[in-house]
């Protein structure tokens, strides 16, 4: 069975098939999973648990904030979204199928945005538009459009060239020899296959771009994010901005869920035992040239023209040695917190693989707190941290109390970067393995250990990265919940930047950009080698 | 390859928590003097007060900086737990609502008393101010006469009509700005002021108050309304174009001939829950001594809280102003009604 997309026995399954998946089995696995689930959406529940609460009555201003913000993120997350995606598809697939001069080069040049934090974006490209004048000023909601687009494109490019890289070469030969032309074989056999991995990375890109608060603020555009920050720090009621961080929750549970349900409803397993060499279509002359063209303006706009308007601001005011303690710190707390969230990120996704109705969906609820600022959810976990002390079980917030909530304040936030990727990865995985490997007397972890983690390692790789980065530019949820004296690049970046000093901003930021950098590069060079037959 | 990513995962966390520990160990160990402050400001300038404060008393102050509504929330999750001992922001507004959720002690001595002159601090001793700016019209040279700009009225007079960029009314300074005039002329006329303003704009709000005077200085408008020092910075930076683009400019200090120049204070209150209250209270006491005041006025482009501290010479240069008076916690008491005027009349 080479592919059974779309065919009937997929779509209705027979008594036999269902028997090969049954309800969630009481295994270690499924215990962690559940644990997982647990910490990943405990914050994000008790912000909607807070916003629910009777006492709190939401004051007029809150349903015109609520009103408006909506508007602005339906529109920013439909322009920026559908640019990531297209942008991030077409990429991915020119660098994996396609044949063109500098190919090696921008598979992982590619990656570089991701670096980026949005507001980094949006600070360097009004400075740079300034300096020249404002005859092409980057500003407003199309501003927005485009630094999203140019900056969250790598989520999708990722997820995408995952699935592109393992994918099957007999497919594509199979609809080759069947008459196929090039273009059908792109359209009708190797986008199709891809689809998760394509809609798990745009879930993504939404799911930041709504959550976005620095980008959207400075661009003085009215989002959900932007409501949530107003009435907590303009009005100072809390109470209100926690009732539209809800909204904002249950819309991203909304959308997590129907993605799911859509790309539910056909089974994507494929793949055989034997690989070979993708065949690479060989672009002409001029279409080499256009994908080279188009990857390097990708690259231009969403990393190299900022990075040297930073490195140009660093230059005029350097203080590395400052910054040496923080850089440090940095890389330890991404280096952990990625570890930690991805550990919990994989069970949540092998067991939402194996379970069915109501336990998958409420696996999927773990990974709404990507759709909200991190400082919401910091808010969520401080809350249960008030309960917690309360009740008398913990003290104050001592130094390694702290860190141990800002990990947890991680996982909380960006479990979904993880289960994303992952689940998209394991999508492939054909039911039979797993069921064969049970023939064989292989228990949940050996199973989990042995066939899911190798299926999906090219996507455990880029959930790892994606994790790393999005932890080292994470800035709202470290502020708050960090120990004393303890600073990263972010906070320094971030200290400077809202005290308006972009030129001391500037090596921070830059800092956190090279940080980014050696994973990324590692990383997507385990991508294109992680391929099986191909090392 | 479980094996692998278990020893991996624990080396990860050992190394965190031993990270945690040393932490821990700098700061509560049995010897150990500190006092810890919460605080959302970031400058340079306050890490030198710190070492000051250290090199003075032998006592070690630990930062934990962020915004001051998220620190506001840290601290009322931490409750009678809390490890803060201090809070210092910028923006009596700020101040005020921390004092209102109950989480400051009232605290009043000789040294703060005689520090701090009575418009810069909370009546009940709640907070104390420890350096003061001034919210100032900062507008283009080739375009402006000052005397067309000398009060906050005239940025809402219809001659301005699309000439005048403003920031964000989420900015606290905003709001202290408006919740002033709420207390001196009452809502409505400051309703009609920011509706005047309002319908001068040229574009949305966008932008931090440096992005203001930037758009006035490339001709993008004619005027704003920022906080001194910003343009001060701007004066000095180290980037040649920002340069250029504080040459362009001037500033005035309105309402010289009314109620004064509306001021503000960045300031500090003990935590009611502090666990070192003494250790607060000298460290509070030491921000409005002279020696920090001297350490803070050459460093930091802020007003001295004294008029006898000489300020950095920059600020000497635009010489005396005359400053607005009125009770800094009505800054605080206004700034609901401030937040609700701003959305009626549209300045997001």
């Amino acid at each position: 069975m080479a592919l059974d997309y779309g065919s009937p026995a997929s779509r209705r399954p027979t008594p036999a098939q269902a028997g090969e998946t049954p309800a969630v089995p009481v295994d270690g696995v499924a215990i962690a999973a559940t644990l997982a689930t647990l910490i990943c959406a405990a914050p994000a529940v008790a912000v909607i648990a807070l916003a629910l609460a009777p006492d709190r009555a939401g004051a007029a201003f809150g349903s015109n904030l609520l009103g408006d913000g909506a508007v602005g993120t339906f529109a920013l997350v439909m322009l920026g979204g559908v640019g990531a995606v297209l942008f991030g598809a077409a990429a991915a697939w020119l660098v994996s199928l396609a044949q063109f001069p500098g190919r090696g080069l921008f598979e992982w040049l590619l990656v570089l945005p991701l670096a980026a934090p949005s507001y980094v974006l949006a600070y360097a490209y009004t400075g740079m538009t300034w300096a020249n004048g404002s005859a092409l000023e980057v500003r407003g909601l199309w501003g927005a459009a485009f630094i999203y687009a140019a900056g969250l494109y790598p989520y999708v490019y990722l997820a995408a060239r995952a699935a592109f890289v393992s994918q099957s070469a007999c497919a594509l030969e199979a609809a080759r020899t069947l008459g196929a032309k090039p273009r059908d074989v792109v359209w009708r056999v190797a986008l199709p296959l891809a689809r998760p991995g394509i809609a798990a990375g745009g879930a993504l890109a939404c799911m930041e771009i709504a959550a976005d608060y620095g980008a959207a603020q400075h661009f003085g555009l009215t989002t959900l994010s932007t409501a949530v920050f107003r009435a907590w720090y303009a009005h100072g009621a809390p109470h209100v901005a926690l009732q539209i961080s809800a909204v904002l929750l249950l819309a991203a549970l909304v959308f997590l869920v129907v993605e799911r349900w859509a790309r539910g409803r056909a089974s994507y397993a494929g793949g055989s035992t034997r690989w070979r060499m993708l065949p690479r279509y060989e672009l002409g002359p001029l279409g080499g040239g256009l994908a080279a063209v188009f990857c390097a303006a990708l690259v231009l706009f969403g990393a190299a023209l900022p990075l040297l308007w930073l490195g140009r601001l660093a230059v005029l005011h350097p203080h590395f040695v400052e910054v040496a303690e923080p850089f440090a710190n940095s890389l330890l707390l991404s280096a952990g917190g990625a570890m930690g969230t991805l550990s919990l990120a994989c069970a949540i996704a092998v067991a939402a693989r194996r379970a069915t109705g109501i336990g998958k969906a409420s696996l999927y609820a773990a990974a709404m707190g990507y759709a909200a600022p991190g400082a919401v959810i910091a808010m969520g976990a401080l809350a249960l941290f008030g309960l917690a002390r309360e009740a008398g079980w913990i003290g104050g917030l001592s130094s390694s109390l702290a860190l141990a909530a800002l990990l947890w304040g991680y996982a909380a936030r960006f479990s979904a970067a993880g289960v994303g990727p992952i689940d998209a990865g394991l999508t492939r995985l054909s039911k039979g393995l797993d069921a064969s490997a049970r023939t064989l007397g292989a228990g949940p972890w050996r199973r989990f250990a042995e066939v899911d983690v190798p299926i999906a390692a090219p996507a455990l790789a880029a959930a790892a990265l994606i994790l790393f980065v999005e932890i080292l530019k994470e800035l709202p949820a470290t502020l708050i919940l960090r120990p004393f004296d303890f600073d990263t690049l972010a906070v320094r970046a971030h200290a400077y930047a809202s005290d308006e000093r972009l030129l001391e901003a500037a090596t921070p930021s830059l800092l956190i950009f090279l940080a980014g950098l050696l994973p990324i590069i590692l990383l997507t060079r385990g991508l294109a080698r992680s391929r099986a037959g191909q090392r | 390859m479980l094996n692998r990513r278990s020893f991996t995962l624990l080396g990860a966390s050992a190394a965190l928590a031993a990270c945690g520990q040393n932490n821990a160990k700098d700061g509560t160990g049995a010897d150990a003097d500190y006092v810890n402050v919460y605080t959302a400001r970031h400058y340079d300038a306050d890490r030198q007060l710190y070492a000051a404060f250290e090199e003075a008393t032998g006592v070690r102050v630990r930062a934990l900086t962020g915004s001051a509504e998220q620190l506001l929330e840290r601290i009322r999750a931490e409750g009678d737990a809390t490890e803060a001992d201090l809070f210092i922001s910028a923006d009596a507004g700020n101040l005020w609502r921390v004092k209102d959720a109950g989480l400051f002690q009232n605290v009043t001595t000789p040294a703060l008393e005689q520090g701090v002159p009575a418009h810069l601090r909370d009546p009940d001793g709640a907070f104390w101010g420890f350096t003061k700016r001034a919210r100032v019209i900062v507008y283009r040279k080739d375009a402006v006469q000052p005397a067309q700009l000398a009060s906050y009225d005239d940025l809402a007079n219809p001659r301005f009509r699309n000439q005048i960029v403003m920031r964000s009314s989420t900015n606290t300074y905003q709001l202290s700005t408006l919740a002033s005039r709420i207390e001196r002329l009452g809502a409505e006329n400051a309703r009609q002021w920011a509706a005047g303003v309002r319908a001068n704009f040229v574009r949305d709000p966008q932008g931090s108050d440096t992005d203001q005077i930037k758009a006035v200085a490339a001709g993008e408008a004619q005027a704003t309304l920022v906080n001194h020092y910003y343009l001060v910075r701007l004066m000095k930076s180290e980037d040649p174009a920002e340069r250029e683009a504080a040459n362009r400019v001037s500033l005035v200090f309105p309402d010289q001939a009314g109620a004064g120049t509306h001021i503000n204070i960045s300031g500090g209150g003990v935590i009611a829950n502090a666990k070192r209250r003494d250790r607060a209270v000298q460290f509070l006491e030491f921000l409005v001594s002279d020696a920090a005041q001297n350490v803070i006025a050459p460093l930091n482009t802020e007003f001295p809280i004294r008029p006898t501290i000489t300020p950095a010479p920059e600020l000497a240069a635009l010489g005396a102003f005359k400053e607005e008076n009125i009770p800094l916690d009505a800054l605080g008491r206004h700034q609901a009604e401030a937040a609700r005027i701003f959305e009626e009349v549209g300045w997001r």
